[in-house]
């Protein structure tokens, strides 16, 4: 899942995409309302962390622009953050099409659960946990289970198999993981997408199993979302 | 007046009972008076002139002997009748006052009632409005209707104390709430990097540094804020000192104070001053108004340029003038920097942990003085601002002594 977070308090907007990069999101910033709009223009995020108070572009007229002209098909979830908290200035942060709203100073650990329960909204999930086949994803407590055996995964991997478990079934291309998975730090040309599905798809077969992510030969993955077969008995 | 009001049963309380009153018994006493008078003066007139004559008048009744005549008995029947009649008059004269004084007594008691309830109806009206008034809520006026009247006087001033007062709410709400905007920021600043940095198992001795700094700096920042805060409320509420002061030392110490700070950046600030500027205000107020300009007048300048800081006089103004040579300020934003919490570069006004009250402050104590504070400047020519204060009148009598302490 890849997030923008915008803010012009700098060390507020680091400390956010730190915390939110440890969870497995790919985290891009952008200090000014501008750079924001220039970044949504290029990158199809799926959530957008928005303070409303910047000095050159702020916030609602960022998030009314976004909602004027959507970059991707699926627009980004917006969650405004804001140190106003006055019933006007939620009203109009919401009109103008934010999705939530979270009022500074918040804890930690509110942001992240906002930002969980906003991205569900699109994988039509409506707790915690994504469950595929035999695998299960925790997102809140970032755990995977794999017929109910845990599964050791890095946070890349597991933001990986995130992605893969909100689509499941289907066919992911090698750039979309690229622009929802990795940040824009990533070199574009790099294989980190062929050698982190490989890995990942290692870690998640079992011997005696065929993969449950699968290689689309020309246009990328897939993960397998039909019913385990019952075992042979 | 305190005491007569102390003995006055409860149900006296309401004035228009009082003035119901007042009205019957002054209204009784009158009439009671004229009644009174008409009657005493009737009965005298009564007595003193009686309608009765005294005719000497002789009956002559036939005997045998003759006549006999028989005097004054028939007058004296007259008389008692005569007077008998009057006594009539006067008693039916005293019933039918009677009477007609216990029905104007309570005439009055109803037409004192209905006039003083109609005198009062505005009075009522006003302290409605008034209870219905809360004190978040000033927008209700009384907009009392009718003639340019007395009562008419007090609602126009009540409802003009309560714009003062509603202009002076609305601006401390927005104070508060543009001040506590600006201390939530360096909060959530903190929160959200103390929470992501003790989440993480992994963070080192060097994350914790960092975090550690940078709580530091959130936390100078605000204490720089709740400063400045206090400084502007202090001033917005406490009325400042009223003493002679001379300008020129205020100038004077403030450049010396800020000769070492100039020196680290590699400012020199060159000072003029004209002798004798003497204004009435208050020192320690003026001198930190100059302070706050010169301040930013350093913290712009570009090292090894100068920061011309002149007093002087100007007709019936006495002025302090800053000018610097750094960047320089957009036209467009010469009303801007008056405001409260306006940074050029937010971003490095956090760092150096400016509140964005400095010019606000300058603004208030220069208005304070009933003076003014002006901005001459365009981008890339320096900025110079001017403090001007009205000067005492060179001829007043009241030329200030000077008590060194």
């Amino acid at each position: 899942m890849r997030v923008l977070v915008v803010d012009d308090e700098v060390e507020l907007a680091d400390a956010i995409a730190r915390g939110l990069r440890r969870e497995g999101y790919a985290v891009d910033v952008a200090y000014r309302g501008e750079d924001a709009l220039e970044k949504a223009r290029l990158v199809p995020y799926d959530l957008i962390c928005l303070d409303l108070t910047m000095p050159d572009i702020d916030g609602l007229e960022v998030c009314a622009r976004l909602r004027d002209a959507p970059p991707t098909e699926l627009p980004p979830r917006v969650l405004m953050l804001t140190a106003r908290d006055s019933l006007d200035d939620r009203v109009a942060g919401l009109d103008v099409g934010a999705d939530d709203y979270l009022v500074k100073p918040f804890a930690f650990a509110e942001l992240t659960a906002r930002v969980r329960s906003l991205l569900r909204r699109d994988s039509g999930g409506t707790g915690a946990v994504l469950g595929v086949g035999h695998l299960e994803l925790d997102t809140s407590r970032q755990v995977v289970t794999r017929q109910g055996e845990p599964v050791e995964l890095t946070t890349k991997e597991f933001a990986l198999l995130r992605y893969f478990m909100a689509n499941p079934g289907r066919v992911l291309s090698q750039e979309e993981l690229l622009e929802h998975v990795w940040d824009e730090n990533t070199d574009p040309f790099t294989n980190t997408v062929r050698v982190t599905v490989g890995t990942l798809r290692r870690k998640l077969t079992a011997d005696d199993e065929d993969p449950p992510i699968e290689t689309v030969i020309g246009s990328g993955y897939r993960l397998i979302d039909h019913e385990p077969e019952p075992e042979p008995e | 007046m305190k005491r007569i009001a102390a003995l006055m049963p409860a149900w006296m309380g309401s004035i228009r009972i009082r003035l119901t009153g007042l009205y019957s018994i002054v209204l009784f006493g009158l009439a009671g008076a004229v009644v009174g008078g008409i009657y005493i003066g009737l009965s005298r007139t009564l007595d003193d002139e009686p309608v009765a004559r005294t005719y000497r008048l002789a009956q002559l009744f036939p005997t045998r002997d003759g006549f006999i005549v028989s005097e004054g008995d028939l007058v004296t029947s007259l008389t008692g009748f005569e007077s008998a009649v009057n006594a009539r008059a006067l008693d039916q004269l005293r019933t039918y006052s009677f009477l007609a004084l216990g029905l104007l007594f309570v005439a009055s008691l109803v037409v004192g009632w209905v006039i003083a309830g109609r005198v009062l109806q505005p009075i009522e009206r006003i302290t409605s409005v008034a209870r219905d008034i809360q004190a978040t809520d000033l927008s209700r006026r009384i907009h009392l209707e009718g003639p340019d009247d007395e009562l008419r006087n007090l609602a126009d001033t009540f409802d003009d104390m309560l714009n003062r007062l509603d202009v002076a709410f609305q601006g401390q709400r927005r104070f508060i709430q543009e001040a506590s905007h600006e201390l939530r920021n360096p909060l959530a600043v903190m929160r959200a990097n103390l929470d992501v940095t003790l989440d993480d198992p992994d963070a080192d001795a060097d994350d914790l540094r960092h975090t550690a700094e940078i709580v530091g700096r959130s936390t100078e920042r605000m204490a720089r804020l709740v400063d400045d805060l206090m400084i502007w409320a202090r001033q917005e509420h406490l009325s400042l000192r009223h003493d002679p002061v001379e300008v020129g030392e205020v100038v004077a110490a403030v450049a010396a104070e800020f000769e070492a700070p100039a020196l680290t950046e590699g400012v020199s600030v060159r000072h003029a001053s004209e002798p004798g500027l003497w204004v009435m205000g208050d020192a320690a107020a003026l001198g930190r108004a100059v302070a706050n300009l010169l301040a930013n007048a350093i913290r712009v300048s570009i090292s090894g340029t100068v920061i011309d800081l002149r007093s002087g006089r100007q007709g019936d103004w006495i002025f302090v003038e800053v000018a610097d040579q750094g960047p320089g300020i957009d036209a467009s934003d010469h009303h801007a920097v008056f405001q409260r919490f306006w940074r050029g570069d937010k971003a490095a006004a956090r760092e150096e942990g400016r509140s964005g009250l400095g010019l606000t402050i300058v603004r208030q104590i220069a208005e304070a003085h009933g003076g003014a504070v002006l901005l001459d400047s365009a981008l890339g020519t320096g900025a110079t601002f001017t403090i001007r204060v009205p000067a005492v009148p060179a001829d007043a009598p009241t030329q200030p002594l000077r008590l060194d302490v």
